[in-house]
């Protein structure tokens, strides 16, 4: 029990620090580029841009379909 | 500047208020209801049937289509990105998707669930799942115009 309320815990610590991440990418004078912004840079070759939207069909692929 | 009188578009006439921003907003709203509606019946069909994959595909499929043959207006990504301040996403990710692989790689125990164990029993109502897909859509446009 104590090792499931560990990984459920864990996996919200880690879900919270993407949230962070983003609300501190907002604010101005700050080095951590939002999640658009680096997902806009990663996109920007045709195979990034690719990659990223497969991925996205992979989720809803995950999650919906099965 | 001498282009100021000139209006910007030829068939209004002149002092008519133009409002674009209603008409945007119209089409917001039609766009908005036709994803809402979209994800209340794709919400509705059952897992590992064929309609649950058609309700991937197809916007999949159109998703790629703007993407790749009409694409809309982009945001500017950055010229450049810093390396520290990336490294910060690029950490919390691995650690999530370690976090994940621990869990497959015991065979997804009830001990150590994988986020997909813990996910999957939330889908199983309609109005979440409704809403987990048009977030999915929503982020799918956000992806196509980046």
């Amino acid at each position: 029990m104590v090792t499931r309320v560990i990984t459920i815990v864990g996996f919200v610590i880690v879900i919270l620090a993407l949230f962070v991440l983003e609300y501190l990418g907002r604010r101005k004078d700050n080095r951590i580029p939002t999640l658009g912004e680096w997902l806009g840079f990663v996109m920007r070759p045709w195979a990034g841009r690719f990659l990223i939207l497969l991925g996205w069909l992979w989720l809803g692929w995950h999650y919906f379909s099965r | 500047m001498a282009a100021d009188n000139v209006p910007q578009r030829p068939d209004q006439p002149p002092g008519q208020p133009r409002s674009p921003g209603r008409r945007f907003t119209a089409k917001k709203l039609v766009i908005g209801t036709g994803l809402v509606a979209y994800s209340w019946f794709a919400a509705s069909t059952e897992p590992f049937t064929r309609d649950a994959l058609l309700i991937v595909l197809v916007p999949g499929a159109v998703i790629g289509f703007l993407a790749y043959g009409r694409p809309p207006a982009r945001i500017p990504p950055p010229q450049s990105l810093d390396i520290t301040g990336f490294s910060y996403w690029a950490l919390t990710i691995a650690i999530l998707f370690e976090w994940e692989a621990a869990a497959f790689k015991d065979n997804s125990q009830w001990w150590h669930p994988a986020l997909t164990d813990l996910v999957d029993p939330m889908l199983g109502s309609h109005p979440v799942k409704a809403l987990a897909i048009l977030i999915w859509l929503l982020a799918g446009w956000g992806l196509v115009r980046r």
